[in-house]
């Protein structure tokens, strides 16, 4: 396993999710939780990763980890358990793919385009991988409030 | 109506449908409600509202729906406050008033450094190598600091995507290839991942996944149509430096 990879990666995730706090004007005393959820995000998806996870599995984890760890720590920071679930799973939202999926679509638009079908194909795995993986990290987000909320309507 | 404003400024503050339910519900009963039953829509809200026998039906418009964690926490401790039949409707208007005054908001400078360290820690997860960094650091923060100008000018938001993502994607090009960079084309997308809308994105799935498919369906077009535009600014981008093409 590649530890440096690892570190670097997780860094990076909490330097992008409490970037993201900033712009979702969370205040900056909750911002050290926002680097700490996005750290954790980034941290679970690239083990899995590295065990040949695909990507849209390793961010269901992840986002399932994030999603469980805020729940059961019940934080008692001054910021909602939803944006701290949201803010820590933002750096594995695949705004990248989606981009080359669109620009892949926007090229079969141009008079006789070469090589349309692997370009049709390309653009067609990028959007796929897009809705996925959103589809991943929301389910992913969504269980553990969603048992949660099970468990103590039960208790109640 | 002094609980639906509540719920126009969380629907405005980024907040999931189901904490807009829970806490209109709370709010409403603080105001003496006895039944409150609240449709969540993307661009209105309608609450009845019950007490004993009677029962009354108001709307409320909701205005372009952005993020704003600080004032969504605000008014969920409010709701969290009001003990049921506590306080008066005007009571609840001057509160809503003071918190949405009151509550504070990072400065342009702030936003825009936080935004760029966040577009350069993208860029590296994206493979971005350590010269083309720096350029998406100054082309995202660029882009924050105008996307907030022109918003504050009410500067139509789809047009301001694309804007923005012009403007950034040409910078952090440029920039990249003038620092040598090996990942310029990387560097371009990653300095315009600040106007990707996660939130939205996630809350779209939370609220179909909650049961309220029209509202999650609803955001999910808005997510495809801002991403259509902001690729557009980037594509714009692309042609004018010939990069990535």
């Amino acid at each position: 396993m590649d530890f440096a990879k690892i570190i670097h990666q997780t860094l990076c995730g909490a330097i992008a999710a409490a970037g993201f706090g900033v712009l979702f004007n969370i205040r900056f005393r909750a911002l050290p939780w926002c680097a700490a959820s996005g750290a954790l995000a980034l941290l679970v998806r690239t083990i899995c990763l590295n065990y040949n996870w695909s990507l849209e599995a390793a961010s269901f984890a992840a986002a399932l980890s994030v999603g469980f760890a805020v729940h059961v720590l019940q934080l008692k920071a001054d910021i909602s358990q939803n944006a701290l679930d949201v803010t820590g799973c933002i750096p594995m939202v695949p705004g990248s793919f989606a981009a080359k999926a669109i620009l892949g679509l926007f090229a079969l638009t141009v008079p006789n385009p070469t090589g349309a079908g692997e370009t049709l194909i390309t653009a067609v795995e990028y959007t796929l991988r897009v809705a996925f993986t959103i589809g991943a990290i929301g389910t992913g987000l969504a269980i553990p409030s969603l048992l949660l909320r099970v468990k103590v309507a039960k208790e109640g | 109506m002094a609980a639906l404003e509540a719920g126009r400024l969380l629907m405005e503050a980024g907040a999931s449908a189901r904490s807009v339910d829970e806490i209109v519900a709370r709010v409403a009963r603080g105001l003496g409600a006895e039944r409150v039953d609240l449709r969540v829509g993307y661009a209105s809200l309608a609450i009845t509202v019950g007490i004993g026998l009677d029962g009354i039906t108001r709307m409320r418009k909701v205005n372009h729906i952005g993020v704003n964690q600080s004032l969504d926490q605000e008014l969920r401790h409010l709701a969290e406050r009001l003990a049921p039949a506590a306080m008066t409707p005007a009571g609840l208007r001057a509160e809503l008033d003071r918190l949405v005054t009151t509550t504070p908001r990072h400065s342009g400078i702030v936003m825009a450094v936080a935004v760029g360290l966040a577009c350069a820690a993208f860029g590296r997860l994206l493979g971005v190598d350590w010269m083309g960094t720096g350029p998406v650091f100054g082309a995202a923060m660029i882009g924050q600091y105008l996307r907030r100008e022109l918003a504050t000018r009410h500067f139509n938001v789809f047009l301001n995507a694309t804007l923005v993502s012009f403007v950034s994607s040409v910078i952090g090009g440029l920039g990249a290839r003038y620092a040598a960079s090996q990942t310029v084309a990387t560097a371009m997308i990653a300095s315009i991942l600040l106007l990707v809308p996660g939130v939205p994105a996630l809350n779209a799935q939370n609220d179909i996944l909650e049961g309220r498919p029209t509202l999650g369906s609803a955001r999910a077009v808005w997510v495809v149509v801002i991403l259509i535009f902001v690729t557009a600014g980037l594509w714009l981008g692309q042609v004018v430096i010939a990069e990535g093409r």
